[in-house]
């Protein structure tokens, strides 16, 4: 990209704050904090233990949550998108619950679960496990027949046909799924640890609103918008550097 | 049983000629087996099931509150409560198309204004739509159009970006053939660009319109005020456990309705469209 | 759908010799029918075939498109089961895939997210355990050289199925199932492809059936074409390949193969013309 496209586009970046500072300087949109304030407020919070416990913790919740959601999810959706008896006595169920937002989960999981971070935890599996799972059926199921017949023919058995063709097949899918599932899981984790409180993150923000600290309320959001950001774009990374093999040119 | 054998009687299951289990009682059955389970975890209390509702429990509940009991002490039923999640959600999403699909065609078709403004805007799109309410809640005058923008924000980006790829991604052998048959820029944008734009930009929507229904639930709970979100915390503070389960279904259901919704639209808008 | 008048039974069919030197790899379709039912459609994709092919035969498969032929590959590789009727490969019924009944399919179909060698390597890492260099001698017997760690997305169609044959090979089946392999390739490398592939068998006794639309590529090769009719597919006529061995490419201008590729076209013919009329009334 030529060096004059790239000033433009940076430009567009700071045109962010220069227009943040410009509307809260003169008032343009009311009770919005200066930049400078909220630069104040960010150092002020880099000193505090709180903020790095906060953000710790919701990291190491949305890794965590997201693995298992990826565990699960992945043999899951390889065997309803292969194994048609196994998704007509699975798959219907699983809809059912999946219009359901995963906040709306929160009042059944802090009932049924026994401590509230599991509770936040469980919500950010929910919010990672539809995506990821409904991408790798469709990835499982976008394998064309010839390769599994192929690999029979060659030798392989059942598992092991699963193992060297489904699965490498239904990757980019896969990674699709994984992609938009880490976007979901800091979503609702956001949105649950608002909700259900306690420490994190979206907590920290939200008592930062209800404490009237508002410079801080920016603080978190853009702490948020950060981390969510570089973890999209690891899961992102990750799967590119992976899945290096491209699609078969056509003859 | 070896793998042989199974994969035989897969193939049989795949050929349909298994007599009792269709695919219909199947997928019956695993409903069946869901509720039952359900219900299982209920009454041996596994974990704290015990505290919440079965599935007899719930849907007692759910057909009292179809038949407009009142669900909170202002007296709405849940019709009402789900008319303004609703509301909520059809007006964020109305804005939101209106403001990205254009958007998103600019940014896509021109590389002087995807320069300029793109940039700015991927700022903001990491930002979990929720994290915006308590700046919403700051900045907005009301209380409604603060939670209307930050379901408008959780609507605006899967549009403005699942818009911006379909345009890129329009083969240019198209535009080339309408160049080649005399159309001039601005035809090719209206009979080329925007009907090949249009599937990717029901993809954007129909996740839009996802996005919004969490969104909205998100906010109702954390915010209060009317709406299911509400309705399923207050019955959480008010330990009226089959409420809870009454509004998941409820939120479920819509959810589901306004997905089927934007698919069907879609489908219609698209028929030209080559079915898998 | 207009049904056909059953194959006519003298024109010379030469019969393979009942086999008793205990060679592997001799298939024998058995009143073989196949039918599917997709969306309340009833189609007969094969009925009442028999054939037989001899252990270490080449036996090329002829006919319109449409006419079953990759159906009949697909049960012999254990792909389909019939609806009636069974085949049969050195006295056992076949139920399944299995590393002795290998195939090359149409469109290429080496797993692109592994090497070229790991292509090659996958039918033996299943079940034998890999023999150190043997991939690399065969890929490059195919002059495939060098090219071990490539992805199947770098190199050219013709170097994809020259891949695709030495992972076959490295798997040394005793009967080849190839569906209309070389189809989609250039005149050039279709020539070299030939060649190869006589080279190969010749030199390693394999059984071929061999799927093709070509009718001059079934006669270059085979010893014996049969001729399938238009859906439902069944055994036309069976042509008996006189020419000597080793072919070279030029015995296509010779005055036997002129004739035999006149027989194969009348009967063909006749048949392309049925096959139209079925997609035309259909």
């Amino acid at each position: 990209m030529e060096s004059r496209r790239r000033l433009v586009r940076l430009g567009s970046i700071l045109a962010v704050p220069v227009l943040w500072f410009v509307a809260s300087r003169f008032g343009l949109i009311a009770g919005l904090p200066t930049p400078v304030e909220v630069a104040d407020a960010y150092v002020a919070e880099l000193y505090r233990d709180d903020f790095w416990i906060s953000t710790i913790r919701s990291t190491i919740r949305v890794l965590a949550s997201f693995v298992v959601a990826a565990a699960v999810a992945v043999p899951l959706g390889l065997l309803i998108g292969r194994y048609t008896i196994f998704a007509d006595l699975t798959f219907p169920a699983l809809e059912m619950l999946r219009p359901i937002p995963p906040i709306a989960w929160i009042p059944f999981t802090i009932l049924v679960l026994p401590a509230a971070e599991l509770s936040i935890m469980f919500i950010t599996f929910l919010g990672a496990f539809f995506p990821i799972l409904l991408n790798t059926i469709q990835g499982a199921r976008g394998v064309e027949v010839e390769y599994p017949r192929a690999a029979q023919s060659l030798g392989a058995n059942s598992y092991q046909t699963f193992r060297h063709v489904i699965f490498p097949g239904a990757l980019p899918a896969i990674h699709a799924g994984m992609i938009v599932g880490m976007g979901l899981a800091w979503v609702n984790l956001i949105a649950a640890e608002m909700v259900a409180g306690g420490t994190g993150l979206g907590f920290l923000t939200w008592s930062a609103y209800t404490s009237g600290s508002y410079p801080t309320i920016i603080v978190g959001v853009i702490t948020i918008g950060l981390l969510g950001a570089i973890s999209s774009a690891l899961v992102r990374l990750l799967g590119d550097w992976q899945i290096g093999w491209t699609e078969p040119r056509p003859n | 049983m070896s793998t042989t054998t199974i994969e035989r009687i897969q193939r049989r299951f795949e050929g349909g000629t298994v007599p009792i289990l269709t695919k219909r009682v199947r997928q019956l059955l695993s409903i069946v087996l869901f509720l039952g389970l359900w219900s299982a975890l209920v009454r041996f209390g596994v974990l704290g099931f015990d505290t919440f509702v079965g599935p007899e429990t719930t849907l007692a509940a759910l057909l009292e509150a179809l038949s407009g009991t009142a669900m909170t002490e202002g007296g709405e039923t849940i019709y009402e409560h789900a008319a303004f999640s609703a509301f909520r959600v059809l007006v964020a999403v109305t804005i939101a198309v209106l403001v990205a699909i254009p958007l998103g065609l600019t940014i896509g078709t021109s590389r002087r204004w995807e320069d300029a403004l793109f940039p700015a805007l991927e700022v903001f799109r990491p930002v979990p739509p929720v994290a915006w309410v308590p700046i919403a809640l700051l900045l907005l005058p009301t209380f409604r159009s603060g939670v209307i923008f930050v379901v408008f924000v959780g609507a605006f980006f899967p549009i403005l970006v699942n818009t911006i790829e379909g345009v890129k991604t329009v083969e240019a052998e198209y535009v080339q053939a309408a160049a080649s048959l005399g159309a001039g820029s601005r035809d090719i944008f209206r009979h080329v660009i925007v009907p090949a734009t249009l599937p990717s930009i029901i993809t954007g929507v129909s996740l839009g319109v996802g996005l919004a229904w969490i969104t909205v639930v998100a906010a109702e709970m954390i915010a209060g005020g009317v709406g299911i979100g509400y309705i399923i915390f207050q019955a959480y503070r008010l330990l009226q456990t089959e409420v809870i389960a009454v509004g998941m279904i409820a939120i479920g259901f819509l959810g589901y309705i306004s997905a089927a919704a934007v698919h069907r639209t879609g489908h219609y808008l698209t028929r030209w469209q080559e079915t898998n | 759908m207009s049904k056909h008048d059953a194959p006519t039974d003298d024109s010379p069919t030469a019969e393979p010799t009942p086999d008793t030197t205990g060679k592997t790899g001799a298939i024998s379709l058995d009143n073989l029918n196949k039918t599917y039912d997709p969306e309340g459609e009833h189609v007969v994709a094969v009925e009442d075939m028999d054939l037989d092919v001899a252990a270490e035969e080449f036996v090329a498969l002829l006919g319109p498109s449409g006419c079953g032929k990759s159906t009949v590959l697909e049960c012999i590789a254990g792909y389909l089961e019939p609806t009636e009727g069974e085949v049969v490969v050195d006295g056992t019924p076949v139920t399944n895939p299995d590393p002795k009944r290998g195939v090359v399919f149409q469109e290429n179909r080496l797993f692109p997210w592994k090497t070229i060698k790991e292509n090659v390597e996958f039918g033996p890492r299943m079940h034998e355990g890999v023999e150190e260099g043997r991939a690399e001698s065969i890929l490059d017997e195919m002059g495939l050289d060098g090219f071990e760690d490539a992805y199947p997305s770098e190199l050219s169609g013709g170097m994809q199925q020259r891949a695709e044959l030495a992972r076959l090979l490295a798997n040394d089946p005793a009967i080849m199932l190839m569906d209309e392999p070389f189809s989609a390739l250039d005149a050039l490398t279709k020539e070299i492809m030939q060649k190869k592939l006589l080279e190969v068998w010749e030199r390693d006794n394999r059984t071929v059936l061999f799927i093709t639309h070509d009718v001059e590529e079934a006669i270059l090769l085979a010893d014996r074409v049969a001729i399938m009719t238009a859906r439902p597919g069944q055994i036309k006529d069976v042509i008996d390949v006189d020419i000597d061995r080793p072919r070279d490419p030029e015995v296509v201008t010779t005055d036997r193969f002129t004739e035999l590729r006149e027989r194969a076209l009348s009967v063909i013919r006749e048949e392309a013309e049925r096959a139209l009329e079925q997609e035309d009334g259909a």
